[in-house]
């Protein structure tokens, strides 16, 4: 990267100020959407959650002062058994979702390491799922769940009498269902990070090994597990962030029930934004949720970038 | 891996039972798409797998025709609300990616706006859900509440951490000699920017847009929040194809959810060669 920067900076200096300015202008609007989305909303949210305001109050939310709570809303979100059941519900989906998937795809991966014939066009299949719109694939699950549908009629081809079952209104199999379609959509994102980095792990030393009589299992839990690590830690962390906001499928499958059965995080707020209107509540745990987020990803960042300097 | 015939038969078996399992949910959306209602209504009794008389009705059905006896033609057709999503994805990709590019540009060639790049992983880190309290008061403030202008700021905004990664990856990547030899030309740097770099660049240009493009149409539950009945996107919408008669119109869904599937898929398919690069924020390129 910096090779070639000698003859930009020389020229820069013959341009003179006038130039060096175009980076600043460049980054502007970036900038600008970023203050505009993160800090003054951050601020807003800051002020609400402190006041009981809600739009249905009548007044703007500027003067919500007048409904000064202090941290009131803290309080009750450290009491709300329903705030905290839905984040235990969606670590539980989680710590279901995300190693089955990484698991899955990693087998799809080693299997689609080397040339076979149809490795392109299946390997082109295998990626759909992911590109359906989340929603969309909520919609699908939910028909294939009803209990005339297609789910039962397989099941009953196999046990051999007709089964009905409602899948979405039973608590653990509605749980089931959403975790279900979570996999189903998002194991292709697993497989086509791991492949990725599967096929990047230099052949020489495998070759090496594979002369010396290593077997295969060794040589993949010895030579290429290890040169994945970095691999292995994005694809999780991808999947752990994007499986904390899960809502689209589950919300259309379920809408967070029945009962509270499927509540996650992103549903309960949801739910109480929409149809309680309790704003000051939500921007308690909304700031709550961001602090914590931010405090995990700073730690995170910090652990990785020591181990990486480390090896 | 041994070439053995064990192996091969192995690795086929499972491959095409991934297969099955990943194009069943797929297909059967498509089959009830071209199901007519007797088919596919709660009381239609026998379930088979494709449809017995394919027919066209439940597209002509969510475009406003009724073409069955059983339920009344929809208040409101889905021709709205896809062009509510095609206004909103396609503007909302244009602000990401410009905003995206310069910025890109900016940070890779000037080095300036060197907290972009961790400022936007963490935009891209918080749930939606988390800072749409502010948005919804900002948003009914400005009078973009259930606009498709409205939805296309916060698509641009909630993608900008993509289309600025993929594009600094690009950029990173591109070797600088011609841009080099058009500066001691005498070209200034930004005309090297517009007439050099940008034009050498539309291949990952598109490859980034189509990426974008494909969040901008996914998008569900922004769209939820802050539309309400003129603009509101395909997603929303299905949720109103129901009947008091027959209850969820399954077949007009599986029409408009063929419909609202079919472009993410296929420009999907079109970038794959990028969409590591996308999903992992340009750490890795394949």
């Amino acid at each position: 990267m910096t090779t070639h920067t000698s003859t930009i900076e020389t020229v820069d200096k013959k341009a003179g100020g006038r130039e060096a300015n175009l980076g600043l202008w460049l980054t502007l609007p970036t900038q600008l959407l970023v203050v505009f989305i993160a800090v003054f909303p951050i601020l807003m949210q800051l002020y609400i959650s402190l006041t009981d305001w809600s739009p249905l109050d009548g007044i703007q939310w500027w003067r919500a002062w007048e409904l000064w709570n202090t941290f009131a809303n803290y309080t009750d979100l450290a009491a709300d058994s329903q705030f905290w059941g839905a984040v235990g519900r969606t670590f539980l989906i989680m710590a279901i979702c995300v190693p089955v998937e990484f698991l899955l795809g990693l087998g799809l991966a080693i299997l689609f390491v080397d040339n076979f014939p149809g490795r392109k066009i299946l390997y082109s299949v295998l990626l759909v799922p992911m590109m359906v719109v989340p929603a969309v694939a909520g919609y699908m699950f939910y028909m294939l769940f009803q209990s005339g549908g297609p789910v039962n009629d397989l099941l009953s081809i196999f046990v051999g009498y007709p089964v009905r079952i409602a899948w979405l209104s039973d608590p653990t199999l509605a749980l089931f269902a959403i975790i279900v379609a979570d996999i189903w959509q998002w194991t292709p994102l697993m497989f086509l990070v791991l492949l990725a980095g599967l096929v990047g792990v230099p052949e020489d030393q495998q070759q090496a090994a594979t002369l010396l009589g290593a077997s295969w299992t060794r040589r993949f839990f010895t030579i290429v597990l290890p040169r994945m690590k970095a691999i292995i830690i994005i694809a999780l962390a991808i999947r752990v962030i994007e499986n904390f906001k899960i809502f689209d499928t589950l919300f259309i499958m379920t809408n967070g029930g029945p009962g509270v059965a499927t509540e996650t995080i992103s549903v309960y707020i949801y739910k109480i934004t929409q149809q309680d209107l309790i704003w000051g509540y939500v921007a308690a745990i909304a700031l709550a949720i961001l602090i914590v987020l931010s405090l995990v990803s700073v730690f995170a960042i910090k652990l990785i970038a020591s181990k990486e300097q480390a090896s | 891996m041994q070439r053995t015939l064990l192996f091969e038969t192995f690795r086929f078996s499972i491959i095409f039972l991934i297969i099955a399992l990943t194009l069943v949910p797929t297909l059967w959306m498509v089959s009830m798409a071209f199901k007519p209602i007797q088919e596919w209504s709660a009381s239609g009794g026998d379930l088979t797998w494709w449809p017995k008389n394919p027919t066209l009705d439940n597209f002509r059905f969510i475009f406003g025709e009724s073409s069955s006896e059983l339920i009344v033609a929809l208040e409101r057709g889905a021709g709205r609300p896809i062009l509510a999503s095609l206004l909103s994805a396609t503007f909302g990709t244009l602000i990401a990616m410009v905003a995206g590019t310069t910025a890109a540009y900016g940070l890779s060639r000037f080095n300036s706006g060197r907290n972009l790049p961790l400022a936007l992983i963490q935009l891209r880190l918080f749930p939606p859900m988390a800072v749409m309290i502010p948005v919804m008061i900002m948003w009914a403030f400005l009078g973009l509440t259930d606009t498709w202008w409205g939805l296309a700021l916060i698509y641009g905004i909630v993608t900008l951490p993509f289309a600025f990664w993929l594009m600094k990856t690009f950029f990173d990547d591109m070797p600088r000699e011609i841009e080099d030899a058009a500066l001691v030309e005498g070209c200034s740097r930004f005309r090297v920017f517009l007439k050099i770099t940008l034009p050498m660049m539309r291949p990952a240009l598109a490859s980034s847009a189509l990426f974008v493009f494909i969040l901008n149409w996914s998008d569900y539950l922004i769209a939820l929040l802050l539309t309400t009945r003129d603009w509101v996107t395909i997603p929303v919408y299905m949720a109103s194809l129901s009947s008091s008669m027959t209850g969820q119109l399954y077949g007009a869904k599986a029409a408009l959810g063929l419909i609202a599937a079919i472009p993410p898929v296929v420009m999907g398919i079109a970038i794959q060669k990028h969409l590591v690069r996308g999903l992992t924020f340009g750490a890795l390129k394949e």
